[in-house]
């Protein structure tokens, strides 16, 4: 459509639990400074800044951004829920696809607190409200942590239908751990069995505690750039972004009676097709996934939802172990938000650092060998649902 | 195990740092991160001179090992100026250490006044001085920790040491003043009595001693004292030498003699052993605990006595249970011991003394007085009586006599004898003291003999206590009596008579006869008792003593063996036959005013009674703190002259489960929840509170078992006694009443009260309103009211709000259920029954419901005391239907073994609440229908027992499986066809 964006540079900090990290802006100085470093320019060549946060009073992006410079350019704070992340580089995306700027700044952080997701405002509409009846009507409403009631019901949905294994969530848990182990950012890196994570607290049959992502505090950033602005300043990206799409709910989220609509299946399916579309690349030439496995189940229903695997046949998928190293894809390398953990704010660029990494080869340990196309799928309730796909320059 | 403690940020002053204890506790602060002020006067340790060497040395010694340190010089009289250094220095003062002191010893004779009061202003004075400079600091920061150096010379004494022992005691006192007055300010104050070498100790123990007796032994308890995390509070503490040790007071139960009669110097001493009884000791902690003794004997009033008899003692005092048998043998031995069988010939007593007489064998009624009053004789004899009888045989008469039978006692039988003092009167002269005893049998437990025996004690009268009942028993009267027996008794009867068991050699021997008074041996007085009743069931049953009732007389005078004795007797009435007996030979009345009566008809032997033991009044059924606290509001409004006469706010903390009441008694309102001014609080557990507003345990007894506990205005809870007027409240007044047929009958007070039950623990649980912070309106219907549950300002009321942010709608009767437990609201809301609208999310956050404990809820349905004889008649609103599938299916599966085709799966399911398991083979050649669980079965299936029966109805699984009531493991694709379960029941 628009002008080529590249990623320029990116950045993270060790993701931290809640009340063990340095406050947002230190966080995020951190992680802007290393994309900066990474890009190989100073804070002075950005142009305008997008802060995701959910967190927080408003402005903490300033106060954020101001902690690396404080040169008057636009800064816009930016939310989606869990999708935050990816609607800041989203933004970032726009402008520079768009022509209005050359380089911009993407960065996110979530200073989190203990315990499960919960909302602030008791004195006006829940924006989950129409979520919440379609679980009610589904299932009802119950005591644990709603996200999980909400995933957890959606596994339960599938299960029905497929007859799928408890045991078959659960070594998606187990895949993240075995990737944790080998990413210094992680804040789970403890290696975990199937049978370890069966046995943990039950949180919403059939999600068990090491099924779901923690509360965790943290920050990433990336730049992009246009290749004039490459050109420009001698600096030679490794990484652009083929393609982004975001889509929020369709009137099926609400009235498909159906867990898994509601929570964001439809919202999915859409962008990834829209994506492979626009992209002319398809799930067969990518390598490398970053997906939101927020809860084993959403893992579970993504593979399905951006067709890594047929529908019906992700637990076949998962047994073969197609999502792993040797497999036909390595899913979320990183850990994932199982076990790297969820700053809320963060996520988004945490899964859009370690594609880079991967497509640039500089992954480490963990390195996806031949990494030439990175997939992104990154989602929100309430809800927004941002795919991207990375090409190497 | 655990960290070190550290002072980081804290400021410490220590007085008289300069040396010794202080010079050590200094240090040491210093090293863990506080910032000391070492204050010294630098004096020596008789208290003269001053310098500021001693001081600064210290600051140096803290300073070269890292630490931070001030030095001041001023003396602890000038306590302020301490203070002001740490302030000036430091910005703060977090913890102060008294130490400072110096020694004048000398004999008490010898000291002088400079003795005595240098040695108070150092040690007393100084630790006023700076204590009181920093306790405003300490409680307006909310934090302080204050440590006073007392001695062992104080708690002890010591020769020598009279000024300073006093002194360091008078620490002990402020020490634990300060500790009240501080605790609600987290300032805590302790006492420590050190032994360590220093200069105070220098002169008064000996060297090798002393160098094992380092301060720095004394300095951990200090510190550990000082720390933060140490709650310790009010505490005296003696350490050293490696020891560490705690005190407190010890003090025995004592004597109390109950108010309203002299006491005297001799009772004191008397009671001296009891005084002084450390066997039966208590630790009273505060002075709340000690003046309770004092306080309960305060309203209990004395009802007399003298040397001879304390009625507070004796009175009601229940000796312990003895049992004993008899059989034919010893009844015809009575027999013939009161003269029965004299003519062997003579068929007319043949039933009294012939156990094979043909036309049957009966005891004498009268016989009911041996085996109880030989259970007397044989306590006394081993020196088991009631306490507070302190006279000797000499001095009793056997007064009168009242025996009744319940019925013809049996021919044989164990009895067991339960006796207790029961009147105590004071007739002037003489005092009379009446036991009552109540035999049963054994086996039975059926009651068959009641004696009241009375007895005269000479002498013992003129306590001026209570007089006592006048004898009902009529005189004889003046007219001519109906029948007159005239009976010689043999010289021998008083040695055949004593063979059933009184022993007293007063009837044989004829020495010990002329000991008391009488020239010869006399007969008995219950035998001419016996003989009294033979002789009127002769006269007007015909000899048969089966309907003989009772038999009351009064011992005039003695007989002596084989005197004849004349029974005149007056028919008042068919059933009541008055009688005199006398002595011919002598023309002397010997038992007056008797009385004997008759039943109707022969009485039957009861059914096996309820055991007695069982007697004591359970509370009410179903009385719930709350409905107790309604009934005492409502007797609150009814009497407005309450107000008047107590006027005080009382607070009633109740524990397990937790609720909190208000006794307003100067607005005249009882209400649930805390005040924050209430001049008397009373804290105990639900079930002593129910037992005291029923009347079952006595509020003094519970404060002295240490179960109630009062604080603010000791005083006021007396003014309390207005509670015993209150009459107990009936179950059925106030809890919902419930109709055999199980319906239940529900009245908008019931909901009332569940809401006030939730008021009571939101206002304790202020947490609460932190976590949820949402507002509820709740609307029940039939009946219908509407209450607000505001989890934002922490209330709940009657009524609507404009803008709740969560609403729920359902009946009455299933609010109710809801809140006792008896249904899940998950599942009334699934069934429709439940709505909620507005922030359903916020419907999550009532879980906190289920924490408030059930058994302070009342329930719609019974009561939740009801005995299990109660709730038989009930019927439980939800049977059990997993056996009923289990069988409904195995006879499907007889009559269809097609069944294994369609679901070929093995299908295990585990009902949980039903406690019920069993496993489906619906699989194969020989499919099966077994119980247990097999958990080796392809599909292992969990689900309620109302999952069950939805199944068993046709609802759908899916629906089941996906609101999580049924879980399954293992294959799932077989819950899909759970078809086979349909229609079972």
């Amino acid at each position: 459509m628009g002008r080529k964006v590249n990623v320029l540079g990116v950045g993270m900090v060790k993701f931290q639990k809640p009340g063990a990290s340095d406050g947002y802006e230190v966080m995020a100085k951190g992680a802007i400074t290393d994309a900066l470093k990474d890009a190989g320019i100073d804070f002075t060549k950005v142009e305008q800044a997008y802060a995701g946060y959910v967190f927080g009073d408003s402005t903490c992006g300033q106060r954020a951004v101001y902690s690396v410079g404080t040169t008057g350019i636009p800064v816009i704070n930016v939310n989606n829920n869990c999708s935050t992340g990816s609607t800041a580089l989203f933004l970032a995306r726009q402008a520079i696809e768009g022509g209005l700027a050359e380089c911009v700044l993407a960065v996110g952080f979530e200073q989190m607190q203990k315990g499960a997701l919960a909302s602030t405002w008791n004195d006006r509409t829940n924006p989950l409200d129409k979520h919440v009846d379609v679980m009610n009507a589904e299932q009802g409403v119950n005591q644990a942590p709603f996200a999980a009631q909400m995933f957890g019901g959606a596994a339960r949905e599938y299960r029905w239908k497929y007859g799928t294994k408890k045991e078959t969530f659960a070594k998606i848990s187990e895949k993240a751990r075995k990737h944790a182990a080998k990413n210094p950012f992680a804040l789970f890196r403890e290696v975990l069995s199937v049978e370890q994570i069966m046995a943990s607290d039950e949180v919403f049959d059939p999600l068990t505690r090491f099924q779901c992502c923690p509360p965790t505090c943290g920050a990433a950033a990336a730049i992009l750039c246009s290749d004039e602005f490459a050109k420009k300043h001698g600096l030679k990206p490794a990484v652009n972004i083929a393609g982004q799409v975001m889509t929020t709910d369709f009137a099926s989220s609400f009235d498909g009676h159906s867990m898994t609509k509601m929570i964001g299946y439809d919202m999915a399916k859409s962008a990834a097709d829209q994506l492979y579309e626009k992209t002319g690349t398809g799930p067969k030439d990518v390598q490398v996934v970053e997906l939101h496995d927020c809860f084993t189940a959403n893992e579970l229903l993504t593979y399905e939802a951006i067709g890594l695997c047929p529908e019906g046949g992700a637990e076949k998928f998962i047994w073969d172990d197609d999502n792993t190293y040797g497999g036909k894809f390595v899913v979320n390398p990183s850990g994932g938000l199982l076990s790297k953990g969820h700053p809320l704010g963060a996520t988004g660029l945490a899964q859009c650092t370690e594609l880079v990494w991967h497509l640039r080869g500089t992954a480490g340990e963990r390195q996806v060998p031949n990494a030439k196309v990175a997939l992104q799928h990154n989602l929100g309730l309430g809800g927004a649902c941002v795919m991207t796909m990375y090409k190497k320059n | 195990m655990g960290s070190e403690l550290r002072f980081d940020g804290k400021v410490v002053v220590i007085t008289g740092a300069g040396a010794g204890l202080g010079r050590s506790h200094a240090l040491f602060f210093g090293k863990r991160g506080a910032q000391v002020v070492v204050n010294d006067l630098g004096g020596s340790a008789t208290g003269g001179g001053k310098s500021s060497a001693a001081a600064d040395k210290v600051v140096e010694e803290i300073k070269a090992a890292g630490g931070k340190a001030v030095a001041n010089y001023d003396s602890v009289e000038d306590g302020d100026k301490i203070v002001k250094t740490a302030i000036d220095s430091f910005g703060r003062l977090d913890v102060l250490i008294n130490n400072a002191g110096i020694l004048r010893d000398v004999s008490f004779q010898k000291m002088t006044k400079e003795d005595w009061d240098l040695i108070f202003r150092v040690h007393v004075n100084g630790a006023f001085r700076c204590s009181h400079a920093a306790w405003p600091i300490m409680r307006e920061q909310g934090y302080g920790r204050i440590i006073f150096t007392t001695s062992a010379a104080g708690i002890y004494g010591n020769f020598g040491q009279a000024n300073y022992s006093a002194a360091k005691l008078a620490l002990v006192g402020l020490s634990n003043t300060l500790a009240v007055e501080g605790e609600k300010k987290n300032v805590l104050v302790n006492a420590i009595a050190p032994i360590a070498a220093s200069r105070l100790t220098e002169t008064v123990l000996p060297k090798d001693m002393l160098e094992n007796l380092k301060p720095e032994y004394v300095t951990p308890l200090v510190a550990w004292l000082a720390h933060d995390s140490c709650k310790e509070n009010g505490g005296l503490y003696e350490v050293g030498g490696g020891y560490f040790g705690k005190l407190r007071w010890e003090r025995t139960e004592g004597k109390l003699f109950k108010l309203g009669r002299e006491i005297s110097p001799e009772a004191v001493r008397g009671a001296w052993d009891d005084v002084t009884n450390w066997k039966k000791a208590t630790h009273p902690g505060n002075i709340t605990e000690s003046l309770s003794t004092v306080m309960s004997n305060l309203s209990t009033k004395s009802k007399g006595g003298n040397e001879f008899i304390d009625v507070d003692q004796a009175l009601g005092y229940e000796l312990p249970e003895l049992e004993s048998s008899y059989d034919e043998r010893d009844l015809a031995l009575y027999a013939l011991g009161v003269g029965a069988g004299k003519t062997p010939g003579d068929v007319k007593d043949l039933h009294l003394v012939y156990e094979r007489n043909g036309d049957g064998f009966y005891s004498l009624p009268t016989y009911g007085v041996v085996p109880a009053l030989n259970a007397i004789f044989k306590m006394a004899a081993e020196g088991q009586t009631a306490p507070g009888l302190n006279y000797g045989l000499d001095r009793i008469l056997h007064g009168e006599q009242y025996l009744e039978v319940m019925r013809p006692l049996p021919p044989k039988a164990t009895l067991k004898h339960k006796a207790r003092i029961s009147e105590i009167s004071d007739k002037g002269k003489h005092a009379v003291v009446v036991t009552h005893l109540d035999s049963y049998d054994a086996e039975t437990g059926e009651l068959l003999v009641k004696n009241d025996v009375s007895m005269v004690v000479k002498g013992a009268g003129g306590w001026g206590g209570e007089r006592g009942a006048a004898n009902e028993a009529p005189p004889a009267p003046e007219r001519a009596p109906d029948a007159v027996i005239t009976e010689k008794t043999s010289e021998s009867q008083a040695l055949l008579y004593r063979l059933s068991g009184d022993w007293n050699p007063l009837h044989v021997d004829p020495e010990f006869a002329t000991m008391f008074g009488f020239e010869k041996p006399i007969l008995h007085g219950l035998c001419t008792f016996g003989y009294a009743g033979r002789a009127v069931v002769t006269a007007f049953a015909k000899g048969d003593p089966r309907t003989f009732k009772s038999i009351k007389v009064r011992f005039a005078d003695s007989v002596f063996p084989g005197e004849t004795l004349k029974i005149e007797m007056w028919k008042e009435t068919d059933l009541k036959i008055l009688l005199r007996a006398s002595v011919v030979e002598r023309n002397k009345v010997v038992l007056s005013n008797g009385v004997v009566e008759f039943y109707p008809e022969i009485p039957k032997p009861r059914a096996k009674e309820a055991p007695k033991a069982a007697a004591a009044a359970a509370a009410p059924a179903g009385l719930t703190t709350s409905a107790a606290f309604e009934g005492i509001g409502a007797y609150v409004s009814a009497h407005p002259e309450l107000t008047k006469e107590v006027g005080v706010v009382y607070q009633f903390k109740i524990k397990k489960p937790d609720s909190a009441w208000i006794v307003d008694l100067k607005a005249g309102v009882v209400k649930a929840g805390t005040v924050e001014k209430a001049e008397c609080t009373l804290e105990l557990s639900d079930s002593d509170w129910l037992d005291m507003v029923t009347g079952k345990a006595d509020p003094m007894k519970l404060f002295q078992g240490g179960k109630l506990k009062i604080s603010g205005n000791v005083m006021a809870s007396q003014k309390l006694g207005f509670l015993k007027k209150i009459e107990r409240p009936a179950s059925s007044a106030l809890s919902p009443t419930l109709s055999p047929a199980g319906e239940r009958e529900t009245v908008a007070i019931s909901a009332a009260m569940t809401f006030e039950g939730i008021g009571a623990y939101v206002a304790k649980t202020p947490d609460l309103v932190k976590q949820v912070n949402m507002v509820y309106q709740f609307k029940l219907s039939s009946p219908d009211s509407a209450w607000v549950l505001d989890l934002k300002a922490g209330a709940v009321k009657a009524g609507t709000v404009e803008k709740a942010d969560c609403t729920l709608a359902l009946s009455n009767s299933d609010w109710l259920d809801m809140v006792s437990g008896k249904a899940d609201p998950m599942k009334l809301f699934q069934g429709g029954k439940l709505k909620i609208t507005g922030n359903v999310m916020a419907s999550q956050k009532l879980d906190f419901l289920k924490k408030i404990d059930k058994s302070s809820m009342p329930t719609a349905s019974a009561s939740a005391a009801a005995a299990p004889a109660a709730s038989a008649s009930a019927p439980d609103s939800a049977e059990v239907i997993a056996p009923k599938v289990f069988k409904a299916l195995q006879e499907r599966l007889a009559k269809n073994p097609g069944l294994a085709k369609e679901v070929d799966a093995v299908i295990a399911f585990k009902v949980k609440d039903a406690g019920f398991e069993f496993t489906a083979e619906l699989k194969g050649g020989s499919p099966s229908v077994k119980p247990g669980f097999d958990a080796k079965a392809g599909t292992r299936i969990t689900l309620t027992d109302e999952a069950l029966a939805a199944l068993a109805k046709g609802e759908s699984a899916q629906s089941l499986f996906q609101h999580g009531q049924l879980r399954v493991d293992g294959e799932l694709a077989p819950a899909h066809r759970l078809g086979f379960l349909k229609q079972l029941v």
